[in-house]
């Protein structure tokens, strides 16, 4: 009799998954640990003897990572291959290796395609909203509190089902069919765009050199108070309109991609920089 | 402020963590942003407005801390509600500005304990992965879920709601003992203002490392950069534009490829 998971085990699978992928995360297994969680139903209903569960369990909890919401689709396929190993159409060397290799493309997939352009999308979006009523602007965050969590729970449930459904070689031949890289192609063009306006607007710094000075009207022979003889920053801005927070932005993203600098080193480059620039502007009398 | 409000507060910031009870969909990505971080907060103290002045400013900042593990720049939940939460106890009588700025520097305290307390507990889960071998061993499914959320959660409790009970209740006791609106110097304020507009970048920096993947796809950035800077756009109508303009592009490429996948029945 060939064994079949209950959807009601799959459902388990998936919710354990779902909430408490993160719960755990250390240095050693990464989300090993939850990957055993959302693997101990269905290990539980697939093997008979103790010995059979401990191996499966023991398998499911060594190291795995990826990006959790997207990569539900491992838990799918690993889901499916269980089933396959306990009807003796598999074997456990051949989940493990399954396992280790979706590590890569799921978590590339899930952090450029969902995490790092749907979020900032969907957040530039609410933010538009919230500006755009100011009476109101708890809208736009509700928005998103309802907008995200609903759209990535039924993604999330819909790739479980399909990488349980279809296995590996779904997967595969979904990757093969070229449909997932123009997909990416195009969100990619959506956020770069969003991302190009979101630095025009929010992103600012400022030259802060400006001369001063009171200058004797040749015509009328009257001293002029506070003439501005130079403004830098104006200047620029006539020139290319928000040139230095694209060079900011640019600089900061090859010294990020190339230099592989970390965050917070850039965070302390952006500190210094902020209060050279402060200096400069009160010495000039940009500020005060 | 009331005991209630640090408590819910810092609950707030232990759900919005990375890998907290309610799942990293609905905490790090949902509670965990500062637009919402804001929102809730505001609710809280019974000020949305001004918690959303702060919050939206801290969100750009942010933009780009979205991924938990190798790209976290600092614990996004920890930073926004407490600098939200600060700029709101210390910043009475504060105009917009100084308001935002007393926001950065509070989160930059709050992410930087947050970024502690993260290692914290990353560390002191590495011995759950014996109890899971344990209960592997054993054979014993029903309790898989022991290593992993009970005891991983404790830890996480205690890491994040402990010490930001602590650091709301020193701002809450700064505030009743001094006036900051006339206490923290304007160059002070100046400066934050600075480079709250500049930290902005980072998050821009992050997010196009992930998104550039070929160098003439710098000139589709510059397309959204000037949309704004030239044609004054709005980020609402350029978001529009921009899902417009990849719904035609995902259709025309998608098209070659049915032609020449045609072409090829062809020359067979």
């Amino acid at each position: 009799m060939t064994k079949k998971l209950s959807a009601k085990t799959l459902k388990k699978s998936f919710l354990n998954w779902f909430f408490f992928n993160g719960c755990s995360q250390q240095a050693e297994s990464m989300l090993g640990m939850a990957f055993g969680q959302s693997m101990a139903p269905v290990i539980d209903e697939l093997y008979d003897t103790k010995e059979e569960k401990s191996e499966a369990l023991q398998r499911s909890i060594t190291l795995f990572n990826t990006e959790a919401q997207v990569g539900s689709i491992c838990n799918g396929i690993v889901c499916g291959m269980e089933e396959a190993n306990a009807n003796g159409e598999s074997t456990p060397g051949l989940i493990e290796s399954v396992k280790v290799a979706l590590i890569g493309p799921t978590s590339a997939i899930g952090d450029s395609l969902w995490v790092a352009t749907i979020i900032p999308i969907l957040l530039t979006i609410a933010i538009s909203i919230s500006q755009a009523i100011p009476s109101a602007p708890w809208v736009g965050p509700v928005l998103y509190m309802v907008a995200y969590p609903l759209g990535t729970f039924y993604l999330s449930w819909y790739l479980f089902k399909l990488g349980y459904r279809s296995g590996l070689e779904g997967m595969s031949a979904f990757m093969a069919s070229g449909k997932l890289d123009k997909l990416t192609d195009s969100m990619t063009m959506l956020g770069l765009i969003v991302t190009g306006a979101l630095t025009a607007s929010y992103v600012s710094v400022s030259v802060p050199i400006k001369i001063v000075k009171d200058i004797l009207d040749p015509s009328t022979g009257e001293m002029l108070k506070d003439q501005v003889l130079f403004d830098a920053d104006t200047m620029l801005n006539n020139i290319f309109p928000a040139l230095l927070p694209l060079l900011l932005t640019l600089g900061v993203y090859h010294l990020y991609t190339k230099k592989h600098w970390s965050p917070i080193k850039l965070m302390g480059l952006i500190l210094v920089m902020a209060l050279a620039l402060t200096g400069i502007g009160y010495w000039t009398g940009f500020y005060a | 402020m009331q005991l209630w409000q640090i408590l819910l507060i810092a609950l707030f910031i232990y759900l919005g963590s990375i890998g907290s009870i309610i799942g990293n969909t609905l905490g790090w990505y949902t509670l965990g942003r500062p637009l919402i971080a804001s929102l809730v907060v505001g609710l809280i103290m019974g000020d949305v407005q001004s918690a959303l002045v702060v919050g939206i400013p801290l969100q750009i900042m942010y933009m780009g801390s979205v991924t938990p593990g190798g790209a976290v720049a600092w614990d996004l939940s920890y930073a926004t509600y407490i600098g939200v939460a600060g700029a709101l106890f210390l910043g009475q009588g504060m105009d917009t500005t100084q308001l935002i700025g007393l926001g950065v520097l509070f989160a930059g305290i709050g992410g930087f304990v947050g970024q502690l307390m993260w290692n914290l507990s990353y560390a002191c889960n590495l011995p759950l992965n014996l109890v899971a071998e344990r209960y592997a061993k054993e054979g014993d499914a029903k309790k898989m879920y022991i290593p992993n959320t009970v005891l991983g959660q404790l830890i996480g409790f205690a890491c994040r709601f402990i010490p930001a009970v602590i650091l709301l209740f020193s701002l809450s006791a700064a505030s009743s003992q001094a006036d900051f609106a006339n206490m923290i110097p304007a160059w002070l304020m100046t400066a934050l203002t600075v480079f709250g507009g500049m930290m902005a970048s980072l998050g821009m920096g992050i997010i196009l490392s992930f998104l550039l993947k070929k160098k003439y796809q710098l000139v589709i950035f510059l397309a959204g950069f000037i949309l704004v800077t030239y044609f004054n756009l709005d980020m609402m109508a350029v978001a529009v534009t921009a899902i417009i303009a990849s719904v035609l592009y995902f259709v025309s490429i998608s098209k070659d490829s049915t032609n020449s996948a045609e072409g090829e029945a062809y020359n067979d």
